[in-house]
């Protein structure tokens, strides 16, 4: 039940400009990593590139050992929400669900089952486009739950949710990081961060300035927040 | 993940996808519709006598002349197999598009374009094989008796229309690829099919024009209606525009494997 999600010096150009550079860090088994920078930091770029979506130019980014793209029914694996639902908006959330089960061999049930998980119980034959977006991102979390996954990689999470779904989510991760799973998260909120995560990795313009357990991050400054203005801010040189 | 598990998905997703119903729709009613008033107009020519008022007198003909609104509906169907994956929620819900999903679900993105081919080509064979000789039915039962004897073929010119279709739709979902967008694909591709075939009037500069990928296929069925001479033999037509398909799926395969989703 243990895997690691691991990014190594990860390299990304998009045109002249280097978005990411020498990203480096681990989101082990058992905790909750928080990937945390202000927007445009890089946070998404980075994920994109562990799911195999977009390519690095340089780097690796493994599960466990293998890239993603090389994972057989990797929702098995790793289950994943990036922007809003991942739906398409005339598609009901059901069917949405119903065609992932389908492509990853996982029993229908588990529509049903992870509908109810998240909330959407009742609204799983409205179509998506007339969700709200706290629901939207319900079905996203339902989504990345869907095949029952060992590691978790969420962007933001949080966005959208009412404070009964951030709290919702917050045990939701801390239970399946307790059950040995490997949650990675993405925010640019530093109080559910801080509430959240284990560990924390701070990028901030598109390097990793600081890394490792959320207290050892964060010794020397009052607050998270102290520590993460210092860390990225304009005079930040790392550390 | 085996690539039927791949298929199995993007039928399942494909199919209940509102714009593809309606793309469903147009295929198969279309051709119908205009059959019917094709045929009518042919018997109402046949009955007068004055059989020079209509451009044939085969009910075989009202059927395949009224192939190209068909090849509407089987466009329809390519370019939103693909653009579909791309099409963009509004901000308002937290934006996204469906094609991260479906790389996340299925890394392997040759095996996805595959799956969209195979969808889009099973579900045009379907169209094809309820539409087209339910249309052949409709336009002998309202000539009847009138007309004159079948000319013959007709078996391999339906299987020609079905055909065509078939790499028509293909090209579509490899053209949108290229755009990861569908209007463009869909003005461009159902204008060409139905109003104005750039083809058509290119025929009239450069006997080449019988190579592209529409007027080599158009003489899989359309026999003397193909308004120009030196149209393919329908073999050879069925041929070319199949090594145009085969050749744009292969270059869609090629961009979508390198871009970033």
């Amino acid at each position: 039940m243990v895997l690691m999600l691991s990014v190594e010096r990860l390299v990304k150009r998009r045109g002249s400009r280097e978005i990411l550079t020498d990203v480096t860090f681990r989101a082990a088994p058992g905790r909750v990593t928080g990937l945390l920078g202000p927007n445009g930091a890089g946070k998404s770029s980075t994920l994109r590139i562990l799911l195999g979506l977009d390519r690095a130019d340089a780097g690796t980014a493994l599960v466990d050992d293998q890239p993603y793209r090389r994972l057989r029914q990797p929702l098995r694996t790793v289950g994943s929400m990036l922007e809003g639902s991942g739906a398409h908006r005339s598609r009901t959330a059901r069917n949405h669900l119903t065609w992932m089960a389908r492509s990853n061999g996982i029993p229908i049930r588990r529509v049903a089952e992870v509908l109810d998980q998240v909330g959407l119980g009742a609204a799983g034959g409205t179509r998506v486009g007339r969700f709200s977006l706290g629901m939207c991102q319900r079905l996203g979390l339902a989504a990345a739950l869907l095949g029952e996954p060992r590691a978790l990689v969420l962007d933001e999470p949080v966005n959208g949710l009412d404070p009964e779904g951030i709290r919702w989510i917050r045990v939701l991760l801390r239970g399946h990081a307790d059950a040995g799973g490997t949650v990675l998260l993405s925010s640019h909120l530093m109080r559910e961060v801080d509430e959240i995560a284990d560990d924390l990795v701070v990028i901030a313009h598109g390097r990793v300035v600081a890394a490792g357990p959320i207290r050892e991050v964060t010794a020397g400054y009052p607050t998270l927040e102290d520590a993460f203005f210092a860390l990225t801010g304009p005079t930040a040189g790392g550390r | 993940m085996t690539f039927f598990d791949a298929v199995a998905a993007e039928i399942r997703k494909t199919a209940t996808l509102p714009a593809t119903m309606v793309a469903l729709a147009v295929t198969v009613l279309g051709p119908v519709a205009i059959t019917l008033i094709n045929a009518i107009g042919v018997r109402a020519a046949l009955r007068s006598g004055r059989s020079e008022l209509t451009a044939y007198t085969s009910p075989v003909d009202a059927v395949f002349s009224a192939v190209p609104i068909g090849t509407v509906g089987a466009v329809v169907l390519g370019v939103v197999a693909v653009s579909g994956e791309y099409t963009a929620n509004s901000a308002r819900i937290g934006g996204g598009r469906q094609i991260t999903t479906t790389l996340t679900a299925i890394p392997n993105r040759l095996g996805v374009l595959a799956a969209k081919a195979v969808t889009v080509a099973l579900l045009v064979a379907v169209a094809a094989l309820v539409v087209i000789p339910a249309s052949l039915a409709l336009a002998s039962g309202i000539v009847g008796a009138d007309a004159p004897p079948a000319p013959e073929g007709v078996l391999s010119r339906a299987v020609g229309a079905g055909i065509y279709w078939l790499l028509t739709a293909l090209i579509a979902l490899a053209v949108t690829v290229f755009t990861r967008n569908g209007i463009v694909p869909i003005i461009v591709l159902v204008v060409n099919s139905s109003l104005v075939s750039v083809s058509v009037l290119l025929s009239h500069l450069t006997p080449l024009a019988r190579f592209l990928p529409d007027l080599a296929g158009m003489s899989m069925f359309a026999g003397d209606l193909l308004a120009f001479d030196d149209a393919l033999a329908p073999v050879t037509g069925g041929l070319v525009m199949a090594t145009w398909t085969a050749g744009l799926l292969a270059l869609a395969g090629a961009v979508f494997l390198r871009r970033d989703a």
